[in-house]
């Protein structure tokens, strides 16, 4: 019967505690405002923000004092979006992320976000969005998204993401869900550390075809091809001596004549962890790799690894002359969950 | 349902309680998307915070929630906002096979009979009863419900007796 599996259908279906919590939140609120609606005056609290905003006019105060932002909101909203017109917010995983302040001009909307570790010590000056957060609006967009700040009382950084109608067209309207559903933190830095091995020792490879998922460099095109879907890896062995935590290294060698230094990460998309290399002379010249290119394959147990390899245009002949060196992001933390806040953008 | 009458100022909680389910499922009903009802859920409660309506019994209430719901979906479909919309992947997932088909098959239905089926199955309400809680006449309910019948049937074929 339609009507028996409908209605099973639709026991399966009820809204989230943290939606309920938000409504409640926002009755709380609604009966502060009212509290306040009776106890100042509207001239009162004009004049009293008057006298405020001349001593502090960034949204940053606003948010450290949300007391202060709610007393201009009983006045304008105008005034109140000059400051900081968004705050909303979601928690989850005892991680809260608030839309602090939106500034919107001709097809670029700058958007400033909080994410607040309410219970212990994931989120750090180091914390990153990488590629987890995604924008959802009614039109085409370009967006980027840096850390702007971190105040380690609160333990919160604070972002700024800025997208640009892809159209060049005046952002007017409508509204945006911007969400996160994980973040890095906890990063180490390795910069130009030594890679402490005799080059002259290197051998001639045994190479293999790989598929590519990526590339770049000086001479990517020249050696590669820009349409080239496949390309020469040296065959990688077990993970060899490397001071970087959470990076392999896993072979070092020639192909046709080119030296190729190749390292891999397990589960990259969930801890970013990249670098690279470059070498050293005599006279400490540094020589850029002359390509690299990215490839990945599966372990035995399914886990995704992502290869990268360096290419140098170095011969077996000179490569004694030469040192290996490299830069290394890793991150040791990652904290998954669902934060996501609609708002409008006008 | 509860018929107990709540007084607005001490028992929002009760309200949410009794009629977040219901409302929440409505939304979905309409949208079939778990953000779009999401938003509908919010925006009904928040409805409900600002106007502080006062009913006489719990089945004006149960007809306010119903007939808001229903204005706010609508509002939300016509928007401008949701025609540029791209829908996202489906969020929501049941926990029996057969339940997700039944879920993409009535997203086949059209959206203007979606509602009329969730009240006449799910809410048990009878043709006069919607008629009077959309406002709307019996005999568009009636058309509008037989219409959505022949609907399902077709999307339907014979796995379900419509």
């Amino acid at each position: 019967m339609f009507k028996d599996k409908y209605y099973s259908m639709n026991e399966e279906i009820y809204p989230g505690n943290q939606i309920i919590n938000k409504i409640k939140s926002k009755y709380k609120y609604q009966c502060k405002r009212s509290k306040l609606k009776m106890i100042f005056s509207k001239p009162i609290i004009i004049f009293i923000v008057l006298i405020i905003c001349s001593f502090t006019t960034t949204p940053i105060i606003a948010y450290n004092v949300p007391a202060f932002y709610e007393l201009i909101y009983q006045i304008s909203p105008m005034s109140a979006q000059f400051f900081m017109p968004v705050q909303e917010s979601c928690e989850d995983n005892g991680i809260k992320m608030e839309v602090i302040s939106t500034y919107i001009h001709d097809s670029t909307a700058e958007i400033y976000i909080a994410l607040q570790d309410l219970r212990e010590n994931r989120v750090d000056e180091t914390t990153d969005l990488f590629d987890s957060y995604y924008i959802h609006c009614p039109f085409d967009t370009m967006a980027t998204c840096k850390k702007v700040g971190f105040d380690e009382a609160s333990k919160t950084a604070t972002f700024l993401i800025s997208i640009t109608e892809c159209d060049n067209k005046r952002i007017t309207g409508n509204k945006i869900t911007f969400s996160v559903n994980k973040f890095i933190s906890g990063k180490h830095e390795y910069n130009h550390i030594p890679v402490r091995m005799d080059l002259s020792d290197i051998k001639e490879s045994n190479s293999k075809e790989v598929s590519l998922i990526g590339g770049g460099g000086e001479k990517y095109g020249e050696y590669v091809g820009s349409n080239t879907e496949t390309n020469n890896a040296i065959v990688s062995s077990a993970s060899m001596d490397f001071p970087v935590k959470g990076i392999d290294f896993t072979g070092i060698g020639f192909v046709n004549n080119m030296l190729h230094v190749q390292t891999s990460v397990i589960d990259a998309l969930n801890n970013d962890n990249h670098g690279y290399f470059y070498l050293r002379d005599e006279n400490e010249n540094i020589i850029e790799s002359a390509y690299s290119f990215n490839f990945i394959e599966n372990t035995n147990n399914g886990e995704r690894v992502d290869y990268n390899e360096h290419v140098f245009d170095v011969s077996p002949l000179e490569i004694d002359k030469y040192s290996l060196y490299g830069t290394f992001v890793t991150s040791n933390l990652l904290t998954e969950g669902n934060w996501r806040v609609t708002f409008p953008i006008n | 349902m509860d018929k107990q009458s709540f007084t607005f100022n001490d028992c929002l909680e009760d309200v949410i309680n009794v009629y977040a389910n219901m409302v929440y499922r409505i939304a979905f009903s309409y949208t079939r998307d778990k953000s779009n009802a999401d938003d509908i859920f919010q925006e009904v409660f928040f409805r409900y915070i600002r106007k502080k309506p006062i009913f006489e019994t719990e089945e004006h209430r149960k007809a306010w929630f119903i007939r808001v719901t229903a204005n706010c979906c609508k509002k939300m479909w016509s928007s401008a906002w949701m025609k540029k919309m791209v829908p996202l992947e489906d969020n929501i997932k049941f926990e029996m096979a057969e339940t997700n088909n039944l879920h993409y098959e009535l997203k086949k239905l059209p959206i203007k009979y979606r509602t009329v089926i969730h009240l006449f199955y799910y809410e048990d309400l009878s043709i006069e009863e919607i008629s009077k809680t959309l406002k709307k006449k019996p005999s568009t309910i009636r058309t509008q419900l037989t219409r959505a019948r022949y609907k399902l049937k077709e999307i339907l074929k014979e796995d379900y007796d419509v």
